[in-house]
């Protein structure tokens, strides 16, 4: 299933204060079906917040949201069964094999499913009855997508998925939220990395001080600063570092 | 050979058994059987299905898990036989003593190997003479030395049968022991006496043992280790793993699905009742096998009972892991909570020791019906419908401590 102009996420003057401070100011955006959108802003411009007010597991100070027409704040059991949340550190018990914490997150839906299916999708089918902890950083965010996404939910969160890795394992993320996105799947993500942005969102919106101060496509947004004059120092060269190292140390996954 | 042993040797037998022959079939059955649709499940099927398979992985994490071994079935091995061996060493009260004997006469020769025979005498075959007995008894090894003097046993004059004293030597902190055991060798010389001049004893003192089936200590010992192991498994379990849980993000994950407080709850007391009563059947097989301990109850009963002990004990574990942020708000609250119990509810000295006033206060403690309790089935041989006392008061806290768990419970 392609991108399409259905709405999935509706979110609407969205509020959140800790003491007296305002987290989140009044938001409102739109996710379509099918898109990836980003949550791009500094450190504490609320994008944790926002995420996980819609995620449930904050209490919405006011505002609304919905997500494929529940409201959040009002069913919150409904809303957790249609959604997949990736947190920033992915965290698994331990002595527990790949495939029983499958088992479990299904379970958690009420799901009984066939572990190995899943785990074949993102190459970790021989890791099969290994433990987590033995998983690399790559290995463990693959699976943890995965593991998000054993109930086939609607919209799948990602609170900054590629931080911490290597280029290699970040670029075999990049496809693999492409993939999940092919399947009709909206991705919500925040990151810092303006390249993944860049790559990876069809739409931005850009969060300073709990508010949003831009919302479009990545090339929308350059377009239109180039447009108001922006000039930055040219470069000759037409690769930077970054290629050199995939260039020499290659693409296959550690 | 008793059935603590045959068990041990059954589950063995039954162990290798399932490793060489069923293990190795069923694998291969699965490997050619071609796989499964799964079958949908209905609404209520896949709550329960939820706290089954919840409680089936963690239940095989444990088995995995050494550390976790050590401390469900080891570490109340180690109690076990640390204070199973204080108390059920000899029952009979004996001395140790030094013998000294300075006479010459074969007769003395005779009483001393016959004081060594006496089952109420330890003779420290070491000590020669009265320096080493004097620097034992300042120590506290020995309770009194026993001198036999120079004319001991050598005939009095005009007589024909061996006298003299035995003199019972003795420092100022075993003057208890010094008053008895000079009774005892009172009663040892008057029974010799008895053989070298006839005389009538008119009045006697007789002692027979009543039928009457008594509480040995070890059963006090026992049962109370039983509450400890429940104790710290109940309470320090969830304490140690919950905010290790919080720390990793874990319980936050299952936060953001579906997954119901009492979904989660009910699993890990599924869990905690199955391995809390193997630990304690270990204990059990280990307490007959070694200890000689005599079941009196009904088994099925028992374990009724112990597994609901369990659930009422982890209630508290599930409200103080569940509440804490971190290790630092869990530990000082779980210490609090556990070592009053401790010591009051009779896990390492009986309550009946206590005055009545504090038995009675203390009996209301979670932890007081539990011990009692287990020692009224298992020693007692009572039904559950005849302690219906400290079944009461176990509900009333299970309800209080579980809706002090749920009401309290933080996922981060």
């Amino acid at each position: 299933m392609a991108k399409s102009d259905e709405i999935i996420l509706k979110v609407e003057n969205l509020q959140k204060s800790y003491e007296g401070k305002k987290a989140v100011d009044g938001i409102s955006f739109e996710v379509k079906r099918g898109e990836i959108f980003g949550i791009l802003g500094p450190n504490g411009a609320g994008k944790t917040t926002t995420l996980e007010m819609i995620e449930t597991l904050r209490e919405i100070d006011g505002g609304s949201a919905t997500i494929d027409g529940i409201d959040v704040a009002k069913n919150p059991y409904k809303i957790r069964s249609i959604i997949g949340v990736q947190p920033q550190t992915p965290g698994f018990q331990d002595k527990t094999k790949l495939t029983e914490l499958i088992q479990m997150f299904a379970a958690a839906y009420g799901e009984r499913v066939d572990p190995k299916k899943f785990l074949d999708e993102v190459n970790l089918g021989e890791k099969a009855d290994a433990y987590v902890e033995s998983l690399s950083g790559g290995q463990k965010q693959r699976f943890s997508i995965v593991a998000a996404l054993v109930h086939n939910p609607k919209v799948f969160f990602l609170d900054e998925p590629t931080t911490g890795l290597d280029p290699q394992a970040r670029r075999n993320l990049w496809e693999l939220i492409k993939e999940v996105r092919d399947r009709g799947i909206s991705v919500i993500l925040t990151t810092h990395y303006m390249d993944e942005a860049e790559i990876l969102c069809d739409r931005i919106a850009i969060m300073d001080r709990g508010k949003i101060i831009q919302l479009d496509t990545p090339q929308k947004l350059i377009k239109d600063l180039l447009a108001r004059g922006f000039t930055k120092e040219q470069k000759v060269e037409q690769a930077n570092l970054e290629d050199v190292f995939i260039d020499l140390t290659g693409k296959g996954l550690r | 050979m008793n059935v603590a042993w045959i068990v041990v040797i059954a589950l063995v037998v039954l162990r290798i058994g399932w490793r060489l022959f069923v293990k190795p079939r069923r694998a291969a059955k699965a490997a050619a059987a071609p796989v499964k649709p799964l079958k949908p499940l209905s609404p209520t099927q896949r709550k329960w299905y939820t706290v089954w398979v919840f409680f089936s992985i963690n239940i095989r994490r444990l088995f995995r898990d050494r550390l976790a071994l050590f401390f469900t079935f080891l570490f109340p091995l180690i109690f076990l036989f640390v204070f199973g061996g204080l108390n059920s060493g000899n029952k009979s009260v004996s001395f140790n003593v030094a013998v000294i004997n300075e006479s010459k006469v074969p007769f003395a020769k005779t009483f001393t190997e016959q004081l060594s025979k006496n089952k109420a005498f330890k003779v420290d075959k070491d000590v020669k003479n009265f320096s080493q007995a004097n620097e034992k008894m300042g120590r506290s090894e020995l309770d009194a030395t026993i001198e036999l003097p120079k004319d001991f046993g050598k005939p009095a004059p005009g007589q024909i049968h061996p006298s003299g004293e035995v003199i019972v030597h003795y420092t100022q902190n075993n003057e208890q022991a010094a008053q008895t055991l000079a009774g005892v060798l009172q009663s040892v010389t008057e029974s010799i006496n008895v053989h070298l001049v006839h005389t009538s004893t008119p009045l006697r003192v007789v002692t027979e043992r009543s039928n009457q089936r008594s509480l040995s200590a070890f059963d006090y010992t026992f049962t109370g280790l039983l509450g400890f192991s429940i104790l710290g498994a109940g309470i320090f379990g969830p304490i140690n793993v919950f905010p290790e849980l919080k720390k990793m993000g874990i319980l936050r994950r299952l936060h953001t699905t579906p997954l119901r407080v009492w979904q989660y709850f009910l699993s890990i007391m599924l869990g905690n009742a199955v391995s809390g009563l193997l630990s304690i059947a270990v204990m059990f097989l280990v307490a007959i096998g070694v200890f000689h301990l005599k079941v009196a109850g009904n088994y099925l009963e028992l374990a009724l009972f112990l597994a609901f002990s369990v659930i009422v004990i982890l209630g508290i574990g599930l409200a103080i892991g569940g509440w804490a942020k971190n290790e630092r708000q869990a530990a000082p609250l779980a210490n609090i909570v556990v070592f009053p119990m401790m010591f009051l509810s009779g896990t390492f000295f009986p309550r009946f020791l206590m005055p009545h006033w504090l038995q009675n206060i203390t009996s209301f403690l979670p932890l007081s019906p539990v011990i009692d309790g287990a020692r009224l089935i298992a020693t007692e041989g009572q039904h559950l419908w005849q302690i219906g006392s400290q079944l009461g008061i176990m509900a009333a806290w299970m309800v209080v401590v579980y809706i002090i768990a749920f009401r309290v419970f933080r996922w981060e």
